[in-house]
């Protein structure tokens, strides 16, 4: 640690300068009467924008901000997480398949085709488990036409009947 | 005038005595706006000096300065007495100037205080010029600008460590309580900053 001192000594000689910088004469004076008339005067001593009346009010966004700061495999590690768990989000409600999952295998273990009876027809289907779905049904959307035609429109004929 | 002399709190003969500092917070508190004058009076030039080492600017370390003084006064029904007044109205003031910088990154501007008398006459300055640095010729005036302007390439928590203790003089365990962080890392912090600044300022140091 000594040895590490000695190393910055010039660069302790050359920050001494900082201490001699020394705001207009008579600054001083003036600066408790000015914070005094700003306090009685209701000034919050707030011209902060939204962003940093957000920062002043979380101290945990503050060090969130610092740790960004100082450690860069952090900020990495972060933004990779958010992508994820955007990516994740982004694919589980694209696969409408997934979600119903669950009920379908209920419904599935504890109703059969073969022990639907006249009488269990009877009661609501809620209660005999059968489960509705709104999803579309896929299979019965018509397909495109390989030639390219995707409406034909009905041509009217005409038919001559013969002498 | 030296303004922002090394302080530490029990060598610093401006150091007002605790208990009198508690008295003038207990009447600050109950809205005694004189005691509050004395407690502003007594730390404007330090708060100030932080700020303005942070900022390199003098109008933004004024209204800062300011502002925080206020805001401190706003908070002090808050102020529990955990830590000392002078330890707490530092928080306020560095956390507000780090909100601050966070926010202006890109709007970086120096309006630098003039060096006073003395500077030509300080020892560990003298020390430094007549030494055959390979700039030796650079005056004070332009040493100051770059010294400022290698500060200002520091991120924000190693600038505040170097200003706290190399340029104010405060002790590792005051920044680590003034950061709220452990002297570790104060420690770390302190030497990191300074291998950078000796590498922008190579020009200038033997």
């Amino acid at each position: 640690m000594k040895e590490n001192e000695n190393n910055f000594e010039s660069l302790r000689h050359l920050l001494a300068l900082k201490r001699h910088e020394i705001p207009p004469p008579g600054y001083f004076n003036d600066f408790s009467r000015q914070v005094i008339q700003r306090v009685r005067s209701g000034d919050t001593g707030d011209s902060a924008t939204f962003a940093e009346h957000l920062f002043d009010q979380s101290p945990w966004l503050t060090r969130l901000a610092q740790a960004f700061t100082m450690k860069p495999a952090f900020a990495g590690g972060f933004a990779g997480t958010l992508c994820m768990l955007l990516l994740f989000g982004i694919v589980y409600a694209e696969r409408p398949d997934l979600a119903p999952q669950p009920v379908l295998q209920a419904a599935a273990t504890s109703t059969s085709l073969a022990s639907v009876t006249p009488a269990s027809l009877a009661q609501p289907a809620d209660q005999i488990g059968i489960v509705s779905s709104t999803n579309p049904v896929l299979s019965l959307q018509t397909a495109g036409s390989p030639f390219g035609q995707q409406n034909p429109l009905a041509q009217p004929v005409s038919l001559t009947l013969g002498n | 005038m030296i303004m922002s002399a090394p302080v530490t709190r029990t060598d610093d003969s401006e150091a007002p005595a605790p208990v009198e500092e508690e008295v003038l917070v207990k009447q600050a508190r109950h809205g005694d706006l004189e005691a509050y004058d004395e407690l502003v009076r007594r730390h404007q030039q330090r708060i100030y000096a932080t700020i303005y080492h942070m900022t390199a600017n003098h109008e933004d370390a004024n209204d800062l300065a300011q502002e925080s003084f206020i805001k401190a006064f706003k908070a002090l029904k808050s102020f529990k007495g955990g830590s000392s007044f002078y330890t707490w109205l530092y928080r306020i003031a560095v956390n507000k100037t780090i909100n601050f910088l966070k926010l202006r990154k890109n709007r970086v501007h120096m309006s630098l205080n003039d060096l006073d008398f003395n500077a030509e006459h300080d020892p560990d300055l003298m020390a430094l010029i007549s030494d055959k640095t390979p700039r030796r010729d650079a005056g004070l005036t332009e040493l100051q600008e770059k010294l400022n302007a290698a500060l200002m390439k520091l991120s924000e928590p190693h600038r505040l460590v170097v200003v706290l203790h190399d340029v104010q003089g405060q002790s590792h365990e005051e920044i680590a309580k003034i950061m709220d962080c452990n002297i570790g890392t104060v420690r770390s912090r302190l030497f990191y900053a300074r291998q950078q600044l000796q590498g922008f300022l190579a020009d200038y140091l033997k």
